[in-house]
């Protein structure tokens, strides 16, 4: 067939791409599509844009202009806005909980030790990541509670009951997904298994964990969990709540890495029997690192709200962040009224936190929907 | 049943499939498939979809379980046990119609797993194989980019090669060009007939007739789970038997 065709052909050139026309970008036409694209669109715009107008410059003056700023003590609070000069005074309560001002730097360790490592699990070369990471993460949180703890090292040793603040939300939410992680992992096997036994004890685990309000939860951890341990041993109530987390979250994260393993190609597993890998292998080599891909938003989602559970831990008495504010608001020499600070303090700090998470997992899956798929 | 119990057969055999018979639930997929294929051979199965032509070249690997019959594999009956099943599968090579490469792994890393984690074999052993066959379906300078930057019929040429890695001593094709634009078939195409010019014993499901033409000792036709007909290609594609392979061949020749 190749030889009948003309000896000279006409070369073929692709035409240049050209610009999109104006009326479909910029700033007009976006307004035009998004936001007056009909009547009652318009109005409603015109409504929200009134209510925010009405309301803005009030917020604004009582958190920037009217307030104050400077000072050290209930005295300086004589303005008509916040006083900021509270959370001022207390932020060290608020970040650190009661944990010795001159041993504060172990705090400050372990929470950049938690960032670099999380850093590292997204930044190294793809060939070697969850080699380096994995183990790094595994190893993390028993690091941390060595540094803050004291004892194993040789530092002072600070005793749990000092431990609080904002650092201790964040570590606790942290120390809890790490160790959930395998648990998790496990679980989500257990249910997928043609083994009626597995199947049925982690569908019973799961549908408890995630069944249970939190709150429940951490009243069993507090009041239930002691009896399970021999008798005569006291196992720190900080200990008993993060088992509770873990459970709690590996519950949730088994039915996140569900999804993920559904999210894989039967033909992954066919290839891999095909080469004659066994189940392990197959499942460590094969599919974990890809269903820890497909579910990281995921698991980014469910930390943000195991990281904002915390909070809970105060009606167990724990001083994290919001507990140490209670305290701090009944304190005698700050009854001037702090609560509105105190908890748009607070809101503030997680906010941030649980947005950059937001943005962070979004990345990842604009990542995940661009780069390299089978 | 003892493992890899030997089963005096002539030494040619080396698939041996008796009264084969499997059911989805109570859909009868597979009804007493006869096949014996001898050492060397080359096999085309054709037929309409649903015909049963890929379930049956997945029992070879068992990558799909049978009800009823046996399946013997150079030697070894296939069994409800572990050992068999893996000493099964590492004679068998399988490429698959979506290739199934790994998508997380580099094209080196993908072809050395099997040698590294089932073989046993050292790292730098199994790269050096694993170059070898890269280089045979010519494609070695993408060893170190991941499945995704390939272009589809590049990945066949690494899937192929991957199972290559394994020595096989039977290789299974699973309508291998049907996801392919129709630029790529030819190069896949090629390095299975280079395959097949070497001996290796091969059974392919594929609707490439040119291919068939050129390779196979034996056409086999299948519908509703049955060998309708079998036959040299010649044979089969110049004379059918059947209506049903007379329409089959009208349908997919007269265009």
């Amino acid at each position: 067939m190749a030889n009948t065709f003309k000896s000279d052909p006409i070369e073929f050139k692709p035409a240049v791409a050209q610009p999109a026309p104006d009326s479909t970008v910029g700033i007009v036409a976006w307004m035009r599509v998004n936001l007056f694209s009909s009547i009652p669109n318009a109005m409603f715009t015109i409504f929200i844009m009134l209510g925010l107008a009405n309301f803005i410059p009030g917020i604004i003056d009582w958190m920037f202009i009217s307030s104050t700023w400077s000072g050290v003590n209930q005295d300086a609070c004589v303005g008509d806005g916040a006083c900021w000069v509270f959370v001022k005074a207390w932020s060290q309560q608020f970040f650190y909980g009661s944990y010795a001002t001159d041993q504060i730097w172990r705090v400050n360790l372990s929470l950049i030790l938690l960032f670099v490592v999380i850093v590292l699990s997204f930044t190294l070369p793809a060939s070697y990541r969850l080699k380096v990471s994995v183990p790094l993460f595994l190893v993390l949180p028993f690091v941390c509670i060595a540094i803050l703890d004291g004892r194993l090292l040789g530092l002072e040793h600070v005793n749990t009951d000092f431990w609080g603040g904002f650092s201790l939300n964040v570590l606790m939410a942290a120390a809890a997904i790490i160790v959930a992680f395998p648990f998790s992992f496990l679980w989500a096997l257990g249910r997928r298994s043609d083994m009626p036994l597995a199947r049925s004890i982690s569908v019973v685990f799961i549908e408890f964990f995630r069944g249970v309000p939190v709150l429940a939860l951490f009243f069993m951890g507090s009041v239930m969990l002691p009896l399970f341990f021999a008798e005569g041993t006291n196992v720190d109530k900080l200990v008993r709540v993060w088992i509770v987390l873990i459970f709690f979250m590996s519950g949730y994260m088994a039915e996140v890495f569900r999804g993920g393993f559904q999210a894989i190609p039967s033909g992954q597993y066919e290839a891999a029997d095909s080469i004659g890998l066994g189940y392990w292998q197959k499942t460590l080599l094969i599919i974990l690192p890809q269903v820890i891909k497909v579910s990281m938003p995921n698991i980014l989602a469910t930390f943000v709200m195991l990281f904002k559970n915390t909070v809970f831990l105060l009606i167990i008495g724990i001083p994290e962040v919001l507990q140490t504010l209670l305290t701090a608001l009944s304190n005698s020499n700050w009854l001037g009224g702090h609560a509105i600070e105190g908890y748009v303090f607070v809101g503030v700090i997680f906010w941030v936190c649980c947005f950059g998470m937001s943005m962070l997992a979004s990345n990842i899956e604009k990542k995940l929907d661009t780069s390299h798929r089978n | 049943m003892s493992t890899e119990s030997k089963i005096a057969d002539s030494v040619e055999d080396t698939i041996i499939i008796k009264d084969l018979n499997k059911w989805y639930g109570d859909f009868h997929v597979l009804k007493d498939i006869n096949l014996t294929v001898k050492k060397g051979e080359k096999i085309v199965i054709c037929g309409p979809s649903g015909s049963g032509k890929s379930t049956t070249i997945r029992c070879i690997n068992r990558l799909e379980e049978f009800q009823r019959g046996s399946l013997i594999v150079n030697g070894v009956e296939m069994v409800e046990d572990v050992k068999n099943i893996e000493a099964i599968r590492r004679e068998v090579g399988m490429v698959f119609q979506h290739f199934n490469l790994f998508p997380h792994l580099t094209i080196l890393e993908n072809l050395t797993l099997g040698p590294i984690w089932v073989q046993k074999k050292p790292k730098a052993e199994a790269e050096e194989i694993a170059m070898k066959y890269l280089e045979r379906v010519k494609i070695p300078e993408q060893a170190d980019k991941f499945p995704g930057q390939l272009s589809g019929g590049q990945q066949q040429r690494v899937a192929i090669a991957r199972s290559l890695c394994m020595s096989p001593q039977i290789m299974l094709f699973d309508e291998p060009t049907s996801a392919l634009d129709p630029e790529m078939i030819k190069e896949v195409l090629d390095v299975m007939v280079e395959l097949a010019d070497e001996g290796m014993t091969m059974l392919c499901v594929t609707h490439e007739m040119g291919f068939a033409k050129k390779v196979a000792d034996r056409v086999i036709f299948m519908d509703a789970g049955e060998i309708v007909e079998q036959n040299t290609p010649e044979e089969l594609f110049n004379n059918p038997q059947t209506d049903r392979l007379q329409l089959f061949l009208s349908q997919i020749l007269d265009h």
